[in-house]
Order: C-alpha cells, then structure tokens, then sequence
C-alpha cells in the first residue's frame, strides 16, 4: 500500500508535480479564459456605463438602480420567481407521483416507461418550442383543431400565445412537458435507493401503498426533492430558450424573463452596462441557493 | 381474489401509459404535416396524408440550407467533444488519484464553475472572442461550451477513477510505467464507460444548444441547425407549415437516434450528475 503513494513526499518527486500541473493545465486555462475572467469582467461592467461603442465610464451602482427601477425588468424578475415557484408547486409534486407509481408497479407496460418519460429532455430546445407552436396555434394548432372538431367555441376563441394572462401557463405547460422527465428519473432513482425491508415493516405494520408513500417514502427522499427543487429555481432564474423562442417575451412583458431582458440590454440595445447587472443579479441569486444546497448536503451528510 | 388486488396496479398502469404517450405523441406531430402539399395542409392539416411525397424534405433542405446547417453542428458537436472531454479527463484524473491540499483548492475551483451559469457572462464571453477574432466562427461556439461542460464532466470522471481499484496503478508502477504510461495506458483506457458517456452527452448538448449560437454567429452561412430551425418560422411564416415541419424532422432526428442507441447510459450519466451536484 505504501508504494501506491504518487501524492509527493519529500524528496519532492518533481516529476509527479509537473505531470499533474501538465495534467490540469488544459481544464484550467479553458476555465480562466471562457469562464472566470468573463465573470471578473461581468461583475466590472456592471459598474460601467459602456455601450461598446467610446469610453467606458465609471458610474457606480446606476446601472442596478435603473434596472429596480425599470418595470421590464421588474417584470421580468417576478416571472421568473414565479416561475421557480409554479415549477416547485407543481412539477416537482407530480414527479413524485409518478416516479413512486412506475417503482410500485412494476410490469412489462411500466418498465419501458422511464425512458419515455426522460424522452423529451433531450430535444433541443428550438424543435421543444416548434412543437409547443403546433399545439398552441390558433386555427392549425392541436387544441383550436380539436376545439373547432367538437364545436367548443369557447376554447377556440382562446389564444394561448396571445393572451397575456394565457401566454405565461401555456409556456410553462410546454416547459413541464419538456423537462419533469428529469426530476422522474431522479426521484426513480432515490426510491428504489429505499432498502426492502422497509416496505416489509411498512407493510406488517398494516400500512396501505399511500400511507406507505406518504409517511414513508417521502420523508426518506426529502433530500433529492429539495436538491430538485433548488435545481428547478436555478434553471428558472436563467430560463431564456422557450419564452424567447415562443414570444419573445411577450405579449407587453407577459412572459419575459431575466434572461431574455439580458439579451436584449446587451445584444440589441447594446447597453453592456446593464445587461452585466442582470447577469450579476443572476449569478446572485443562484449563488444563494447554490449554497443553500451545499449547506443541506453538509448537514446530511452525503457529500463525498 | 387475485384478481381485485390487480385492480389498482391496472388502474395506475394505463394512468402511467396515458401520461407516457402525452409525452410521445407531441412528438409526431410534425409527421401529420411533412407529406403533405401546401393546399393539402391548409384543407385539412391534421388528415391522413394521401401520398407519401417527400418534396418538403427537399424544400426545407433547400431552403435554409441543411447540408450547410448538418456540417457546421457537426464541427460545433465535435468540436465541443474534443475541447471538453480530454481536458476532463485528465483533470479529473488528478483530483482522483493525485489528492494533496493543492490539488483539493484547484478541484472546488472547477466545481464552483459547474454553477455558473453561460447566461450570467454572455457579454464579456462575447467581446473576448470579438478580441480574439472568434467572434462569428465556429470555434467561437464550442471553446466557451467546452469551459462550460468541463467541470462537469471533470466530477464524472474524477469519481469514476476513484471507483478504480489501487492495485491497477501499483502494478503498472511496477512494471515500471512511468506517471504518464499509467495514465495513457492503464487508466485511460479503463474509463472507457465514463469517456463514451461523455461524448454522447457532450454531443447531445452541442447539438441542441441555442443561446450561444445565438449571440456568437451573425453570418448566415454559419448558422447551426437549431438556429436555422428557429429562423425558418421567422422568414416563412406558417405560410409553409409542411415544409418547416419537414426541417424540424429533420434537425430533431439525431438526438432522438442518439437517445433510443444511448437512453441506458444517458439517464446513467444524468444521474451521475445529478447526485453528485
């Protein structure tokens, strides 16, 4: 065992330090380059007034003032906290359901059904987005076809992309649609974590399936449900491909979003200043709950 | 008797197959749209088409250029493969087998940049390459994706080599491999799984990113396949409903080829991921 030291020991075995400084050069000049000196940057021009065109001048916390001070953005902050909220309330609860249906029963029709389920995780988000299109559509769209089939005259005068109380749920129907195949196959993974005897005492204690989930299933993936839910508001403050790809945002500031308004800030109106402060506020924000999560994992004791 | 328990595994199984094809048949619904003429679709779009014709999958091709669109995502996707998994790999070689205080600091510095998100640093990302003369090329695209992926896929391996068993290295170490002979030669080759894994799922990202190409490529001959589907609504409307369905198929077909090949290892590695993060 002592012969499979390599760490370096004195004498210092030179070789051993260079090999492993060649070894993480890569990765770490990859990282300096394209991720922390941007960061550094990000955090400096959020502190300018920079247009990208003369000088960039100096001007405090102006930038973050204007941007509170903006009902675009603040619209698209209360989106996008919503958003988090809706998809915790909703998404997560309903991957539960179904990750402890397909461990309870397993049969030929269900075993499949866990690769289904994950299925449209992996489609880029364009075509995610072009098939919400197919459905939502008035006139040609899947549900003003059906509405029009059956004479629902009610639900073929509803435009879902259009309306701007509408335009919000639908999106977010398509992005529950598109990404709950995550948290299924997470939670899938964590219950059949849950030793067998378990059930077996759940069960000699006169427990039905449900009692069984609710009292014992749930309490033992409490911490993937949270590390979910944190995963979920992390992807919910940098949400941007389907509302962008959708409706740009709109109708008015109907379903914009932190990262769209960045967009914009900074690729259309070329206000760099200002969309480095978003991204600052962004990068904040999931800093919070990043360590949030890092201080549940502490506390269970699970980090490696 | 045995049959009333049945009962509730019956009810909830169609309830899970019901909700199984809800995420399916979304799916197909281009294939309603691609075989049919313009006036068809616009008679009865959601028909059965009467012929299979496959003039809209020539359209879309022509139209916004697909060979152009399949060859420079192929580039990105390689591209992307090429710059994150070797560095991945042998960075997390180190932080498994090389563990010192040094090594350890070096390690949480690439992690913490598994949650910074590509959004927050969009504008500074896209000045450097403008100052690096990356702006507008294809390089541009998979260098930044490639710092973006690489902690990632550096905690993949690192636990990967530490789930590697000690005697391995000690006996190449006799044999008298040097630092590098173990690395390339015994080890390398024994996270095989992890590196294959890597690929796909690096591929699968390149393939379907749109926020980076976005802002990085303004020249139309560089546009990647989701850009270009995401254009073609933009300059032809519903006007052309089969034949954007058409490109649609087309650009969607690769990741969902590489999932049904790959779904085993895909949900393996998504996992991985996300019990380690």
């Amino acid at each position: 065992m002592q012969a499979t030291q390599i760490r370096p020991r004195r004498p210092r075995d030179w070789r051993g330090i260079v090999f492993q400084a060649v070894m993480l050069l890569p990765a770490i000049a990859f990282l300096a380059i394209f991720m922390y000196y941007p960061i550094e940057e990000t955090f400096r021009l959020s502190l300018m007034r920079s247009t990208g065109l003369g000088d960039e001048v100096y001007v405090g916390f102006q930038n973050y003032a204007r941007l509170f001070r903006d009902a675009e953005f603040r619209a698209g902050f209360v989106n996008v906290l919503l958003w988090a909220f809706w998809s915790v309330v909703i998404q997560i609860p309903y991957s539960f359901f179904v990750a402890y249906a397909l461990c309870l029963y397993r049969n030929h029709f269900t075993r499949p059904l866990r690769a289904i389920f994950f299925l449209a995780n992996v489609l880029p988000s364009a075509i995610t987005a072009m098939l919400g299109q197919f459905v939502f559509a008035p006139r040609y769209g899947v549900i003003a076809t059906l509405a029009q089939r059956f004479k629902w005259t009610w639900l073929q005068r509803i435009d879902f992309l259009g309306d701007p109380d509408l335009a919000f749920w639908s999106i977010f129907a398509l992005a529950t649609w598109a990404y709950t195949g995550f948290g299924i196959v997470y939670l899938m993974a964590n219950i059949e974590q849950i030793p067998r005897d378990i059930e077996e005492a759940a069960k000699l204690d006169g427990a039905n399936r449900w009692q069984y989930a609710w009292h014992v299933v749930l309490p033992m993936v409490a911490y993937p449900i949270r590390i979910l839910a944190i995963l979920s508001i992390v992807g919910s403050l940098k949400l941007f491909d389907l509302p962008y790809l959708m409706t740009r945002g709109g109708p008015g500031y109907a379903t914009t979003t932190l990262g769209i308004i960045l967009y914009q800030q900074g690729f259309v109106n070329w206000q760099y200043g200002r969309a480095a402060a978003i991204g600052v506020v962004i990068f904040l924000l999931s800093l919070v709950f990043t360590v949030a999560l890092f201080s549940m994992q502490r506390r269970e004791g699970e980090l490696q | 008797m045995n049959l009333l328990k049945k009962v509730p595994e019956v009810v909830v199984t169609i309830v899970l197959i019901a909700l199984a094809l809800t995420v399916v048949l979304p799916m197909l619904i281009p294939m309603f749209f691609v075989f049919k003429t313009r006036l068809e679709f616009a008679y009865d779009p959601w028909g059965w088409p009467t012929t299979i014709r496959w003039d809209n999958f020539i359209g879309a091709w022509n139209a916004i250029r697909i060979d152009q669109g399949l060859i420079n995502t192929l580039y990105v996707s390689l591209g992307a493969i090429l710059c994150t998994v070797p560095p991945a790999a042998m960075a997390g070689y180190i932080f498994a087998r090389y563990r010192s205080r040094v090594t350890e600091i070096i390690f949480y510095l690439v992690l913490a940049g598994y949650f910074v998100p590509a959004l927050m640093v969009l504008i500074p990302l896209y000045r450097l390459s403008a100052r690096m003369g990356l702006a507008n090329t294809l390089p541009g695209l998979f260098l930044p994706m490639a710092a973006f992926g690489i902690p990632f896929w550096t905690i993949i391996y690192r636990s990967f080599f530490r789930g590697l068993p000690e005697e391995l290295a000690e006996a190449a170490r006799i044999d008298g491999a040097g630092h590098l002979d173990t690395f390339f030669r015994v080890m390398l080759p024994l996270a095989k799984p992890a590196t294959f894994l890597a690929g796909l799922l690096v591929f699968i990202g390149a393939w379907s990113d749109y926020l980076l190409s976005l802002i990085m490529l303004s020249d139309q001959r560089l546009f990647t396949m989701q850009l270009r589907v995401a254009q073609f609504l933009n300059n032809y409307g519903v006007s052309n409903m089969p034949r954007y369905a058409a490109g649609v198929v087309i650009s969607a077909l690769p990741t969902i080829i590489l999932y049904i090949l790959g779904h085993r290892w895909i949900l393996k590695g998504t996992l991985a991921g996300a019990l380690k993060g």
